[in-house]
């Protein structure tokens, strides 16, 4: 069975050379719809593989049509095709959860090399997996023996299902770029007041220098790990959110976007868990 | 308190929330606290990185969040704050925020990104962000008591 496709595009002229263009790639159109009317009905009748979507269209434009799209189907894949492409529209694409844009007049060819990557597996995202974990575990352990003296070894946790309980403080720091994602780390306030004072050579003054260095602590391994992960390819184009922290009871933590790896640190102030989990990402832009 | 950092949200709430079912959404208050606050239940973090950057909190207290999920999934019972129920909140903060950031676009923020929702969630703790004042909005959600705190830095 062939790629299926659904057009959708209020200018019938569009519609044609889209659809021709595609049938010539070998796909098969099984729908098209013109405006927000009939765009549901039409794509769970005909279930496409990908749809392909103009932005200025009367009434609901091209945004918004794939907004309704999503809410509908959140695995929709949608290929933006529009004359419209600037830094703003993009963005609002990439937040919708759009998978590829492409600027009219479309160039057949392109069009299709953006479909192919949609449907292929995802080479960076894979990357992720497989780097992601190792590089911030990579990070932590050598600025935690860097900063407080103290080697650092890891135990690694099997299942990613099992909900985690916070041991007393929980740092948080999104991570965004090609694939967007989270860095989790959490350790009890024991570990944290001495790795603390190991980090100070005193004894902390208060909580609120030990939340400080904690913060502190998850924003350098993030943002390293990030850099690291950069460094082996740019376009991951990773960027880190400052930390949020949560402290004072314990919580759980989910994620329920995201597969979270995580591993334990365990060092000789006690043990730090730390997540990390990222979402594929946009396929291509062109 | 900078009124640019909450129009977006507060159109972003009133945007997205009578799409996934709710009908009667209310702004009660809006109010000023530190870099450190209390929450009891339900926190859903969502990061956003780009000219402004910082966190978006969704809180709401257990009962509440189960309520709020029970309303998104068409009236179906959720006795249980489960993974479904984690699962639909956190699309409606991916959902709000991700129109939050389309609202700023519209007063000149471009370019604004935000991360996948974190879902904390136990009895009474503490938050601490990287802002030093956290602006939170209470909203009441079809009856549902929801705070959202914003911890932006331009």
């Amino acid at each position: 069975m062939g790629i299926k496709v659904m057009v959708v595009d209020d200018s019938s002229f569009s519609r044609m050379m889209i659809g021709e263009a595609l049938v010539e790639a070998g796909y098969e159109v099984v729908g098209e719809a013109e405006s927000l009317e009939l765009l549901i009905e039409t794509y769970n009748n005909c279930k496409p593989d990908i749809v392909t979507m103009d932005i200025a269209m009367p009434g609901a434009d091209g945004f918004e049509c794939s907004r309704e799209l999503r809410l509908n189907d959140p695995k929709a894949k949608i290929v933006l095709v529009s004359s419209m492409k600037d830094e703003e529209s993009e963005a609002e694409a990439k937040r919708i959860g759009v998978c590829g844009y492409v600027q009219k007049p479309v160039d057949a060819e392109t069009l299709v090399k953006v479909i192919q990557n949609i449907m292929s597996p995802d080479s960076l995202f894979e990357q992720l997996l497989e780097r992601g974990l190792e590089t911030f575990k990579e990070a932590l352990a050598q600025n935690v023996t860097r900063m407080a003296k103290t080697p650092v070894t890891f135990t690694s946790i099997e299942s990613c299902d099992t909900p985690y309980i916070s041991q007393g403080i929980t740092t948080v720091i999104g991570i965004i770029g090609q694939s967007a994602g989270s860095m989790i780390m959490d350790l009890s306030a024991e570990a944290a007041e001495q790795i603390t004072e190991a980090m100070l050579r005193r004894p902390a003054k208060n909580q609120e220098e030990i939340l400080a260095m904690v913060a502190e602590l998850a924003n350098i391994i993030a943002g390293i790990a990030c850099s690291m992960l950069n460094k082996k390819d740019k376009a991951f184009a990773l960027r880190v959110s400052p930390p949020s922290l949560f402290h004072d009871n314990t919580a759980e933590i989910v994620s329920p976007s995201v597969k979270i790896q995580k591993s334990i640190a365990e060092t000789d102030f006690g043990s730090i868990f730390l997540g990390v989990g990222f979402k594929k990402g946009a396929k291509l832009w062109m | 308190m900078d009124v640019n950092m909450i129009n977006p949200i507060l159109i972003a709430f009133a945007d997205i929330l009578p799409q996934i079912g709710f009908q009667k959404i209310e702004k009660k208050n809006i109010s000023l606290l530190g870099s450190t606050f209390n929450y009891d239940g339900v926190l859903i973090n969502l990061a956003v990185v780009g000219a402004i950057k910082g966190v978006i909190l969704i809180g709401m207290d257990i009962d509440s969040a189960k309520r709020f999920a029970s309303t998104m999934m068409m009236g179906m019972e959720v006795t249980d704050f489960d993974s479904l129920a984690q699962s639909a909140v956190s699309e409606m903060g991916n959902m709000v925020c991700a129109n939050a950031c389309t609202q700023f676009s519209k007063v000149g923020i471009n370019g604004l990104d935000i991360s996948p929702p974190t879902i904390m969630f136990g009895q009474k703790g503490q938050a601490t962000l990287s802002a030093p004042q956290t602006i939170v909005i209470h909203f009441l959600v079809d009856n549902i008591d929801v705070r959202v705190y914003v911890g932006l830095v331009s």
